[in-house]
């Protein structure tokens, strides 16, 4: 945790209070909270530091509040990039409403974030901007509602199974 | 022209399909359509116990079941905080590289197999089926094994067994100086694989390659050294890479890690510890048969666990293994209940093949086949 | 208008039923539709230590017009199913199918919005084989299952 303090003051200093405060979760991984209009220039500014740089987008993903309502706004993203230069790890939030589930696209900063958040866009319905490709990823294209919502059944919303050409 | 190859397929390995467009036999543009084998296993997480999904996770990456187990319990444990004994830790390193052999054993099986070569095939499976005798002696289980629990392994290993470990070692080296022979100075092969479905180190990266793959590009890069788990900080083995990127490179580094990981089992066998197997912190670990039948302590923790799972604090827990294939991660969110609120699979396989289409631009319809075995895609973990 | 519907049931049609079974039974050509786990079983039954080759089924290929056991392994999901009915449409007669471990059964552990409860909710299935994978033995079984419901099949039944 002693090392977040090199680039939570960097991280301060160019976005301001869009970045929270960086505490660690149950695996030791420092978790920081930071508003949705400065997520893509806070995983910018993580990937070009010199000394660390951050360059492995581990993961990303969602999580649906919805049973929670009183934590904030109902998706959650989750970004998790790892530096192999420095073997630190570092996670990344932000909230987005359900209202509007739109955020911008992080494949101008990391490739791999491409199919990462095709499947987010299946699962919970988030779009992003700036995706060279949105479409569905696991699911089929007629396929409807978003299947990793907690307002979607477990055994789906038809009782006989749908497939693609039905 | 546009080709569709799959999803049924003798090449593809699993259910994915590919619809290519072609200029005469060379390839223009590829892209990969996945979802055939989507089970919604994320979806059933959050309605079963933090044990009960222990045996789902056995079906992601089926050829190695055991690495799995091993990282969807450390992901438990981080969240709970429970410790895990020494002897545990040592036979889960013993049997995770054992997974390891033989995930490498299908997938250079299944790749030499496409490009044309079928006797290593049949010699490394039968390095598998030696190791499945060794897994059902210990586990109960040939393949699916469900042999981890949240703290520890569900029983010892049986007398003996250690020698037969040591005996499965010696076959595979000896199998892999066959299969060598074979292959490395075989013209045809070297043509086939050479040069062919190159990516770059810095194009890796940004993708989000780990494992085998990245390491044929000439990163070095592991997460039993980067993030040690386990008791892997006690043994020496290297971490072979090779710069070239192609198939040729993945091919190598993979029989060079199968000789790695025979190393490590050798030193966990020669200092394996004694002590138990799981541990006892019976509020969130199952209690051994003796304490449920003997004891009213061990009865009501066991029921308690079995009927409300084991409610662990809210929060948060990502943890990774160096699955075969590379970093297969889970990550999980608890809000305090019985089922886990969100649970994440980082599959290894996924990223991989975002950069397929890159690695095939411009090479032929026959080179698809070997470079989309040389990534090792196994659909029960691309899809879940 | 077949030389078996013009002779009836009798000596000449059993004998023929004998012949013609005997020859379908030990030349099955099994199409392995294999999607997940129960795919690596099934490759470990051709290889070398439970060879199904000792029951002459041994060819496998890959092309659905030369096959006729299709042996389904693994989960089949909505998505895959048109695909799966157009192959099972694509074989010529005769056919059969066995329906390999838990998830091609009944749908396996995957009770969820994406996963087909059991392959014969759209096609008819000869022999199920329950295992989560089922053991090598377990499969090499049903193609003796199959062998045995092909011996009681007589030509006048089919066309």
């Amino acid at each position: 945790m002693g090392d977040v303090a090199n680039y939570m003051e960097g991280l301060k200093s160019q976005l301001g209070d869009a970045v929270g405060e960086a505490k660690a979760a149950l695996d030791g991984v420092p978790t920081i909270e930071i508003k949705p209009s400065a997520i893509i220039a806070a995983l910018k500014f993580l990937h070009e530091l010199p000394e660390e740089g951050f360059d492995l987008l581990t993961d990303l993903t969602a999580v649906d509040w919805l049973q929670y309502p009183e934590t904030g706004e109902r998706f959650e993203l989750v970004y998790l990039v790892c530096s192999t230069k420095a073997n630190q790890r570092i996670r990344l939030k932000c909230r987005i409403s359900e209202l509007n589930p739109c955020i911008e696209s992080a494949t101008a900063v990391y490739k791999g974030a491409e199919w990462l958040e095709r499947e987010v866009y299946d699962l919970f319905g988030i779009r992003f901007d700036g995706h060279p490709d949105l479409r569905r990823i696991m699911l089929w294209e007629e396929f409807e509602g978003h299947p990793l919502r907690k307002d979607f059944p477990t055994r789906g919303l038809h009782p006989v199974e749908r497939t693609p050409e039905s | 022209m546009i080709l569709n190859i799959g999803p049924s397929h003798p090449a593809t390995h699993g259910a994915i399909q590919i619809v290519i467009e072609l200029e005469g036999e060379t390839i223009v543009r590829a892209d990969p359509v996945i979802g055939y084998l989507h089970r919604g296993v994320e979806k059933l997480a959050e309605r079963i116990t933090y044990h009960q999904f222990i045996p789902y996770t056995d079906r992601l990456n089926y050829v190695s079941c055991f690495l799995n187990n091993v990282g969807y319990v450390m992901a438990v444990e981080k969240l709970v905080g429970v410790e895990v004994p020494e002897r545990a830790q040592a036979i889960r390193v013993i049997l995770s590289e054992m997974s390891r052999i033989m995930d490498h054993m299908v997938c250079l099986g299944t790749n030499v197999v496409d490009i044309g070569a079928f006797t290593p095939f049949l010699y490394m499976f039968n390095v598998r089926e030696w190791g499945y005798d060794i897994l059902e002696e210990v586990c109960g289980a040939r393949m699916t094994v469900s042999y981890c629990r949240v703290g520890g392994v569900s029983d010892d290993l049986p007398k003996g067994v250690e020698e037969k470990i040591l005996k499965f070692c010696e076959l595979t080296e000896s199998t892999m100086a066959d299969v060598e022979g074979l292959l490395n100075k075989n013209r045809i092969f070297r043509d086939r694989t050479v040069g062919i479905g190159v990516i770059s180190q810095q194009d890796a990266i940004s993708y989000g390659f780990t494992g085998p793959n990245l390491r044929a590009t000439g990163k070095q890069w592991d997460i039993r050294r980067a993030f040690p788990y386990l008791t892997y900080d006690r043994y020496e083995f290297d971490i072979p890479t090779h710069d070239g990127g192609d198939i040729w490179a993945r091919y190598w580094v993979r029989m060079e890690e199968m000789r790695q990981s025979v190393r490590i089992i050798r030193q966990a066998i020669k200092d394996i510890p004694g002590g138990r197997i799981i541990s006892d912190d019976f509020k969130h670990v199952l209690p051994d048969k003796n304490g449920v039948y003997g004891s009213i302590e061990g009865l009501i923790h066991h029921f308690k666990q079995v009927m409300h799972g084991i409610n662990p604090p809210k929060g948060e827990a990502y943890a990774s293994v160096e699955a075969a294939n590379g970093e297969l991660g889970f990550y999980l969110v608890s809000d305090g209940g019985r089922s886990p609120y969100r649970l994440r699979i980082r599959p290894p396989c996924f990223i991989y093949f975002q950069a397929f289409e890159q690695m095939i631009k411009g090479h032929l319809i026959a080179d698809l086949v070997g470079v989309l075995g040389s990534i090792n895609i196994i659909a029960g973990e691309l899809d879940r | 208008m077949g030389l078996e519907t013009a002779f009836g049931p009798g000596f000449i049609t059993t004998t023929l039923d004998k012949v013609i079974n005997w020859g379908r039974r030990w030349s099955l050509y099994p199409m392995p539709y294999g999607t997940a786990c129960c795919a690596i079983e099934l490759m470990g039954t051709l290889a070398s230590r439970y060879d199904l080759a000792r029951y002459g089924a041994e060819a496998i290929r890959f092309s659905p017009r030369q096959c006729d056991l299709l042996i389904v392994s693994g989960t089949i999901n909505n998505k895959m199913t048109p695909v799966l009915k157009r192959i099972y449409e694509q074989m010529s007669e005769p056919k059969w199918v066995i329906a390999m471990g838990a998830c091609a059964s009944a749908g396996g552990p995957f009770d969820s919005y994406a996963v087909l409860q059991g392959i014969d909710r759209v096609l008819p299935v000869d022999v199920y084989i329950p295992g989560c994978p089922p053991r090598p033995e377990a499969l090499l079984q049903a193609v003796i299952k199959i062998q045995e419901k092909i011996d009681k099949e007589t030509v006048l039944d089919r066309k």
